[in-house]
């Protein structure tokens, strides 16, 4: 939707405000960046704009704050979450997409509906459930609560995927002797992997960021990279460098992952309610 | 034995793992907020008190209201400011160059994907008065120092730091609705001499509601939900001035006190509160709600 027929001043102007409005949503990580390579007496001081890098906070998160500890406890609960989330949601998305059952979108948009959660709504069951069970501060246990809000997003942005590729393709499968079953797995499977990917990223980031559910459940042994503002929650005394060190660390994965899903952005948004 | 219809094999196991994860929580909630169930006491000595809790929720807890007000005032102010910016930069970035715009869109789109609670760290190393660069900005062009996260502002530091984070998700989503706006109807009203006020919102506006109203009600339910942000920057200080929903929650179930079968009826509160909202938005999606 674009017409020609604003005069070039007022082109100019558009431009320069989203430029500006776009500066706005990065200098915060610009200075973040800055400040992490800020040596510890330029630390305190913002008009220091210019200056010598240092790599000093980075090594004292690793050494000192034993961060390396943290991103592995992320790695171990995001990777085994996504997994799973990806194999019990994608046959359900099949299920939903090729099958027709009575009250099937019913079911699907209470499956939807989950996603809007609030995780303030859960967690003190999970709490008590887990005291009661020894199971608070386990990944595993993290990793399946999880599953609550990754499994609705993977089957609701499956479900699109699938529905996209003609059941043309598959019957003639199933007339050459294919079962359902080795249907899905040769044929729907290898061209919706694009779209499992895009999938997968999503479950990534958000689990990866997700900081309610993990801040009650872990209190050490499985404490996660967002949970980590706990150590930085006084204003005085607080390290800034290492505080910003720690932050580059834990979102550059984030932003480099979501450069691979832009087409996407907007399907994995609204829970792939949306084809965008 | 009957052999079970194909699609409960494709279907079931996720729907199981669901049942037990979702389901099971939900109704444990309800349970947990009838007893008097305290952490320091122990799971055997709660007692089941009926609506009790609600009862002291109502009208005997003097944070109750105070809290939904701060959410609700928090809720209206960013989500209205996130709406609004968002639709001008969308229409702002609907008539640049495509490449431009995607460059553009790729660093817009950076603070809603980061981790929420990193990006709290973020602004309390912004916000701080004597080492922050927003008042380092401010002191160079002649204003005061400003105590950002004291009484009087920590609320709006929040709303504003919400605003920076997901006035972003607005351009994304308002700008691919946009996109999805025929021409046609456009360049007939343009010739029919309409101005662009009077296009905007009698036949752009109209075309892209639907993906508009889906936009809007995720950010409601979202900011409703909002803990990280708040718990990073303030920790819903000073006093109580940021203590919104969530907050509250954390702060009589396990921070101040560890009343575990009031904060559970704040939770099935904030359940009742927000499935309106849940079935406007699954009717929104099926597309006949309006």
């Amino acid at each position: 939707m674009q017409i020609e027929r604003k005069p070039l001043a007022s082109k100019i102007l558009v431009t320069a405000l989203v430029v500006a409005f776009t500066a706005v949503c990065v200098f915060p990580f610009y200075w973040t960046l800055l400040t992490s390579v800020k040596s510890r007496v330029d630390v305190i001081d913002p008009s220091v704009w210019f200056f010598k890098p240092t790599i000093e906070n980075y090594v004292n998160v690793f050494t000192k704050r034993n961060l390396l500890f943290n991103i592995v406890n992320s790695l171990i609960v995001v990777s085994s979450t996504t997994v799973v989330s990806l194999a019990l949601g994608t046959l359900a998305a099949y299920g939903f997409a090729r099958f027709s059952f009575k009250r099937k979108e019913d079911v699907a948009f209470w499956v939807l509906s989950l996603r809007m959660l609030p995780p303030m709504a859960v967690v003190i069951s999970f709490f008590v459930l887990g005291r009661l069970l020894h199971m608070l501060d386990n990944h595993l246990y993290l990793a399946i609560i999880y599953l609550s809000f990754n499994i609705p997003f993977t089957i609701w942005m499956m479900r699109g995927f699938i529905e996209d590729v003609p059941i043309e393709i598959e019957e003639s499968a199933w007339i050459d002797g294919c079962s359902r079953y080795s249907g899905f797995f040769r044929i729907v499977f290898p061209i919706v992997s694009p779209g499992l990917v895009a999938t997968a990223i999503f479950c990534v980031i958000q689990s990866w960021n997700e900081f309610s559910l993990a801040f009650f459940l872990t209190s050490f042994n499985a404490k996660t990279i967002p949970t980590i503002v706990t150590a930085f929650l006084s204003v005085t005394g607080v390290l800034w460098g290492e505080m910003a060190a720690v932050g580059i660390i834990a979102i550059t994965p984030i932003v480099v992952f979501s450069f691979f899903v832009q087409k996407n952005l907007v399907r994995g948004m609204t829970f792939g309610a949306i084809k965008g | 034995m009957r052999r079970l219809p194909q699609h409960y094999v494709f279907i079931l196991p996720a729907l199981i793992v669901l049942a037990v994860v979702v389901i099971f929580p939900t109704v444990f909630l309800y349970y947990i907020s009838c007893t008097n169930f305290d952490l320091a006491q122990g799971w055997a000595a709660r007692k089941f008190v009926w609506f009790d809790n609600y009862r002291y929720l109502f009208f005997e807890d003097p944070l109750f209201w105070k809290s939904l007000s701060t959410t609700l005032v928090f809720v209206v102010a960013s989500v209205s400011c996130e709406t609004v910016l968002g639709m001008l930069v969308a229409l702002g970035l609907n008539r640049l160059g495509s490449g431009l715009r995607r460059v553009l869109l790729a660093l817009i789109i950076i603070p809603m994907i980061c981790t929420p609670s990193i990006i709290s760290l973020i602004w309390k190393l912004m916000l701080n008065t004597e080492y922050g660069v927003t008042n380092f900005l401010l002191r160079s062009v002649g204003a005061h120092n400003v105590n950002w996260l004291g009484e009087k502002l920590a609320l709006c530091s929040v709303i504003l730091v919400d605003i920076w984070e997901w006035t972003p998700y607005m351009v994304l989503m308002l700008f691919a609705a946009l996109q999805s706006v025929p021409l046609e109807p456009i360049e007939a009203a343009v010739v029919d001499g309409a101005n662009s006020i009077q296009i905007f919102f009698r036949i752009t506006l109209p075309m892209m509601m639907k993906l508009f109203l889906i936009a809007l009600t995720l950010r409601l339910v979202d900011s409703f939900k909002i803990f990280d942000i708040v718990y990073g920057l303030t920790q819903g200080g000073p006093g109580s001035a940021t203590e919104v929903f969530s907050m509250r929650i954390f702060r009589i179930g396990f921070q101040h006190t560890n009343w575990i079968g009031r904060a559970s009826a704040y939770a099935v509160i904030v359940l009742l509160i927000l499935s309106p909202i849940f079935s406007r938005f699954t009717k929104l999606v099926k597309g006949n709600a309006y």
